[in-house]
């Protein structure tokens, strides 16, 4: 055990702290993204009619499972590096920064996939030509950048408020649908309706509407109290039920699943059949709000990454540089041009549908890792935790199993035609990660042998030696140190 | 282990680094906190005020609400106030813990980044 590890845990007050509300919002608004309406979409191609719901349900039930995973996990090390540090612990160093940077790819899809949906969303209420659909991404996106590089900062009271208010509005909206006359159920019970394997594709696709909730942990530095993160871990997840299940069950009600299959805007089609135009204007209003969550939050957390990636030589230092705002601008202009990019492949191709496939692969794959961290850290941690989930090893090993079948099950889909199978989602994953297991073995240890010699040459070391240290150590070599800048 | 007088004299370097570096000043101009030190080894702590990024003053024990807590070893403490140590490394490694805001955790390795982009 080393550093801070061997001190007994500081219980202090901070100014500044996160309670179980703020916690909360930021867990389930990392999660609930103009990407989840898609994503109701997809769980509903596997699973016909009203058993969405039944898979939601079920996707929420397993989901329960990561919150008590996550929980330990986050107790054991409440850190901002979160996944990096549990998986550098379980097994090693340049497995955790691979998977990582793979981890990582799902922000540029998520930020991606919402710039493209919001922009097609605002086109179509516009009644503008399809094509001006990119110039609100790009307006979106260059908005997104121009705010973050000026160190613009959504204040937590305002993102809570935001969070709220599109899980609320999306609920009220879902529930007025269901009473408006004219629909019925169909097919409440009918997991297996399109193939055996159906089943478990609709519960695959709706554990993507949770995907992300876990990356409260890292604002588990800034928690009120321990607990305060296992808390949000388990009130988010219930919440995103609760709202996907009644889109889900309301979009079954009143729009034609044929309408919903080819659209990017599932959501502006139920408002439009529920409350005419003021519910698409309503639903717009919430898919443009969900924007601040996605571009603050994923702007934020995934250019500290990669700043910290820099920082510790993994990366190219110049993702390190900081304007006069303290912004890493290297990483967030690379962030938001690479999502400029993908959303504008997505433009050409019409693939949304594949980004959802590949978020729900990857987020499986790293539920999977996530379990595969607690039962290693089981045998090897003894330390006290704020939570010890029961049964935590032959759960996690059960966790292992299920996210692999379920990382198989996306992987090979079409969310396009339930009844094929397609190697895109799986092919895009291990490209990725091969792109990162490579950049990894290749490169890194190059950036750190040059940033190693970089350190050498700079500078001796600062420190004076202490007095019994300095007799036993030989002076330096003339020239062999120079003045440190101030 | 390292004893306060050499934190002290760690501090000062740090200090006088801290508020000559006018690029560092600019960055810094609307961070203004407290922050609370706590050596996991010999459990003593000290304070540092920062104002408008300008370092007010390091007393020895906690003084104040903190808007950061750092808690590692003296060794490291007195390492990372000299420069001779990169703060992320030892943070990803799980060696040195915060209590506070990512935005806060960045700020505070940033002033070490741009005193000593080498480090």
């Amino acid at each position: 055990m080393s550093g801070a590890e061997t001190a007994h845990p500081v219980v202090v007050a901070l100014r500044r702290s996160v309670g179980t509300a703020t916690a909360t919002a930021t867990s389930a608004g990392l999660a609930f993204a103009a990407i989840d309406y898609l994503g109701v979409v997809s769980v509903l191609a596997y699973a016909p009619g009203a058993t969405a719901a039944l898979a939601i349900f079920i996707g929420g039930l397993i989901v329960l499972l990561v919150s008590g995973i996550f929980s330990e996990l986050n107790g054991l090390y409440p850190s901002a590096a979160g996944i990096r540090l549990y998986l550098g612990r379980a097994v090693g160093n340049r497995t955790a920064l691979s998977v990582t940077f793979t981890y990582m790819t799902t922000v540029v899809l998520v930020i991606a996939a919402d710039a493209f949906l919001i922009g097609a969303a605002v086109r179509h209420v516009l009644g503008e030509p399809a094509a001006l659909a990119y110039v609100w991404i790009a307006a979106l996106l260059g908005v997104a950048l121009v705010a973050n590089l000026l160190g613009v900062r959504i204040a937590g009271w305002v993102q809570t408020v935001v969070t709220y208010t599109v899980l609320a509005g999306t609920a009220v909206l879902s529930v007025v649908a269901l009473f408006h006359v004219g629909g019925a159920f169909q097919h409440p019970l009918n997991l297996f309706g399109k193939g055996g394997f159906s089943g478990i594709q609709a519960i695959a696709f709706a554990l993507f509407l949770y995907a992300a909730f876990e990356w409260v942990t890292t604002t588990a530095e800034e928690a009120r109290t321990p607990p305060v993160i296992t808390r949000a871990l388990f009130i988010a997840p219930v919440l995103i039920w609760i709202v996907s299940s009644v889109f889900a069950l309301a979009l079954v009600h009143l729009v034609p699943f044929s309408s919903l299959h080819g659209s990017a805007y599932p959501q502006l089609l139920l408002g439009r059949a529920a409350l005419g135009t003021v519910g698409e204007l309503w639903m717009l209003a919430l898919t443009v709000l969900t924007a601040l969550n996605t571009f603050n939050g994923g702007f934020l957390v995934a250019s500290r990454v990669i700043y910290a990636a820099a920082r510790e030589g993994n990366l190219p230092r110049q993702f390190a540089w900081l304007n006069l705002r303290a912004v890493p601008w290297v990483a967030v202009t690379t962030l938001a041009t690479v999502s400029a990019i993908v959303a504008a492949v997505v433009f050409a191709t019409g693939q949304w549908l594949l980004l959802v496939a590949v978020g729900a692969t990857i987020e499986a794959g790293i539920y999977a890792i996530g379990s595969l961290c607690l039962v290693v850290l089981r045998g090897r941690e003894t330390r006290e935790r704020p939570f010890r989930l029961i049964a935590g090893k032959p759960l996690a090993v059960f966790g292992i199993v299920l996210f692999s079948v379920l990382f198989v099950a996306t992987g090979f889909s079409d969310p396009k035609n339930a009844h094929h199978f397609s190697v895109a989602p799986i092919g895009v994953i291990m490209v990725l990660g091969a792109l990162s297991t490579a950049y990894v073995l290749i490169f890194v240890p190059k950036l750190q042998a040059a940033a190693a010699a970089r350190t050498a040459a700079a500078r001796p070391r600062r420190r004076p030696p202490r007095p019994q240290a300095a007799a036993q150590e030989p002076a330096p070599a003339a020239g062999s140190s120079r003045p440190i800048d101030g | 282990m390292a004893n306060w007088d050499e934190l002290a004299e760690a501090l000062a370097d740090y200090t006088v680094s801290c508020n000559t570096n006018e690029r560092l000043r600019k960055m810094q101009r609307d961070w203004s906190r407290t922050l609370h030190f706590v050596c996991a080894d010999t459990g003593s702590a000290f304070s540092m005020l920062v104002e408008r990024g300008e370092i007010l003053s390091t007393p020895e024990g906690h003084v104040g609400t903190p808007d950061i807590v750092v808690t590692t070893q003296s060794e490291t403490f007195c390492d990372m106030f000299w420069g001779d140590l990169n703060p992320v490394q030892k943070y990803l490694r799980g060696e040195i813990t915060v209590k506070g805001s990512q935005e806060d955790v960045m700020r505070l390795d940033a002033i070490s980044y741009v005193i000593w982009p080498d480090s």
